[in-house]
């Protein structure tokens, strides 16, 4: 957990000291397709069987409830 | 089953239907918007998103029984996605998918029917009406001049064994002209034999500082309705109260009913059960994102969610043992010390009662992302949680990714994932809650655990020539396979592929 936190932090730290703005025509790594912050399409089913099989779910852009979860 | 069967049949088809409409509208709109503009749409062209995947997982913590059995489960989910640009600002997605599964877990709601679990597979009979999902009394055969078995570790043959999920999901995606602004609206649903799913949302997402920042909310509301289907022994004894050793129409009438020292005894009374008078489940969530670029090669954003859910929260199928009741079985006195053993096929614990959850549940996921492009080869994408709900479950994830370009087409991606969460408070293993207790479940989903995932992911996508189906082009293939161990012993495999085809001009 400690590490957890640490990196969340970390991450959160990025956004509060970022000031530099990344122009249109330097946007060419950004717009990488593996840069997306969103998961794969297909990565919908592991997505899927975790909401099952473990009890923690949201906080990934995805779904956040409906469904009996019950297989 | 054979009504289930037509049920799943005319549901799929009205899916189906719907799809085709909104393809169709998609075609349309795309003829007519051809004929004009130079501005750029948001999506130039028709996409068709064609997934699969199979699932299969191996346990021993089946929570239909009470926390120990067959957790055998497979999943088959076909799914096709359709995005269709309506006109130069809108796009419209249909979400259509089917998820067929068997599950030894869920078979064994009626352990005692016509498969090797039960009269050691004497019992023949070529219609389907031998499960508890049909109101006939006389669902529960017993075996040809034998006394009914079961086993938890063995999977029975009811209707329960397997079921069909049909969903869909239409979405409508408008961008304003500077495409700074961006809002959604959704709705959907699902249904398979004992649970129905409707669910709306909406979303709005702001961009500036030249589109380095990002800002969106999204709210969530699903609408689920449970037809409970309960266990064997409660469906009998919520049937004929007192009477239901007894009375001659009941299942268990001249059943001999064991207690742990092997002794016949008709003094089994699960009059802790109690028949349910609601059987809604509401979700309401709002989620919020912020994302930013902090440097040309290096971009975040950070998730939470706060997730509200009432209603009816436990799964009326899961049995719980209690440790100050007596024990009662039915089967093989000869088993009784090896019970809770893989090899036990013919001894089986009549349940004390079924789970009880409270009916809300308030849940707390924050989470972040953040990708670095280290070179054109290589990018590193990651992936962390933290989780907290009011059941006392706190959960962290942390996932990797690390795609690897190779050549023009292909990409190879390894993946690691580690989730651990601590128990919920009503959590306790086979036979160990109290009776006293308002909440109490078995079901190792809810139990303290940690698990690891790991697989790849190999993507090629087409750069010069594209292979054609009618108007379609292959713009990429998918294909990620995971293992995932979790640490009380469940397994399980998942393997999944995306073609995706775009409409060419």
């Amino acid at each position: 957990m400690r590490y957890c936190k640490a990196l969340l932090l970390s991450i959160s730290l990025c956004f509060v000291t970022s000031c530099t703005v990344v122009k249109e025509y330097n946007k060419i790594a950004i717009n990488d397709e593996d840069m997306k912050l969103q998961s794969a399409l297909c990565e919908r089913f592991e997505t899927n069987f975790q909401i099952y099989r473990e009890a923690a779910a949201g906080a990934n852009g995805g779904k956040t409830g409906g469904g009996c979860g019950c297989n | 089953m054979a009504e289930k069967q037509v049920e799943v049949v005319g549901v799929t088809s009205r899916f189906f239907c719907a799809f085709f409409l909104l393809f169709s509208m998609g075609l349309l709109a795309q003829s007519k918007d051809s004929l004009s503009q130079f501005k750029k749409k948001v999506l130039e062209n028709i996409e068709i998103d064609m997934l699969m995947s199979y699932y299969e997982q191996e346990g021993t913590h089946a929570a239909v029984t009470g926390g120990i059995g067959n957790e055998y489960l497979t999943d088959y989910t076909p799914t096709i996605v359709v995005r269709m640009p309506m006109g130069e600002n809108g796009i419209l997605t249909a979400d259509v998918g089917l998820s067929a599964y068997t599950s030894a877990s869920s078979s064994n709601g009626n352990p005692f029917n016509k498969s090797g679990a039960s009269a050691n597979g004497e019992y023949e009979d070529d219609d389907d009406d031998d499960d508890e999902e049909d109101d006939d009394d006389d669902e529960y055969p017993r075996g040809n001049g034998g006394d009914p078995k079961g086993s938890p570790w063995v999977a029975s043959t009811g209707a329960s064994a397997k079921d069909v999920l049909t969903t869909l999901n239409v979405n409508y995606q408008h961008a304003s002209e500077d495409r700074n602004t961006y809002w959604s609206v959704a709705l959907g649903g699902s249904t398979e034999y004992d649970y129905e799913s409707f669910s709306t949302a909406f979303s709005l997402a702001k961009l500036w500082n030249e589109k380095n920042t990002e800002f969106s909310v999204k709210g969530q509301l699903f609408f689920d309705r449970w037809k409970p289907i309960i266990p064997t022994e409660m469906h009998e004894y919520e049937a004929f109260q007192e009477t239901f050793l007894y009375n001659e129409d009941s299942y268990f009438s001249g059943v001999p009913i064991i207690n742990n020292q092997g002794t016949i005894v008709a003094s089994y009374l699960p009059n802790q059960f109690e028949s349910y008078t609601y059987t809604h489940r509401n979700s309401y969530s709002i989620s919020m994102s912020l994302s930013q670029i902090l440097h040309p090669k290096l971009q975040g954003a950070l998730f939470v969610d706060l997730v509200k859910q009432e209603g009816f929260l436990s799964n009326p199928l899961q049995r719980v043992y209690f440790q100050d009741r007596p024990d009662y079985y039915i089967g093989n006195q000869q088993t009784l010390g090896a019970y809770t053993s893989p090899s036990n096929t013919d001894l089986f614990h009549l349940a004390d009662d079924v789970e009880r959850l409270p009916s809300s549940r308030i849940k707390i996921p924050f989470g972040a992302r953040l990708n670095y492009y280290l070179n054109e080869y290589v990018v590193f994408r990651s992936y962390a949680r933290m989780y907290q709900d009011d059941w006392g479950i706190q959960s962290k994830t942390f996932q990797v990714e690390l795609p690897v370009r190779v050549g023009l087409s292909w990409k190879i991606t390894p993946v690691y994932r580690f989730y651990d969460q601590t128990a919920a408070d009503y959590f306790q293993p086979y036979n160990q809650h109290l009776s006293a207790n308002p909440f109490y479940t078995s079901d190792y989903d809810l139990s303290g655990f940690h698990s690891h995932q790991w697989g790849i992911g190999i993507n090629y996508r087409t750069v010069f020539s594209t292979p054609q189906i009618f108007s379609f082009g292959l713009n990429s293939f998918q294909l990620r396979a995971q293992k995932y161990n979790r640490s009380d012993g469940l397994s399980a495999f998942i393997v999944s592929t995306g073609l995706q085809f775009v409409l060419d001009n």
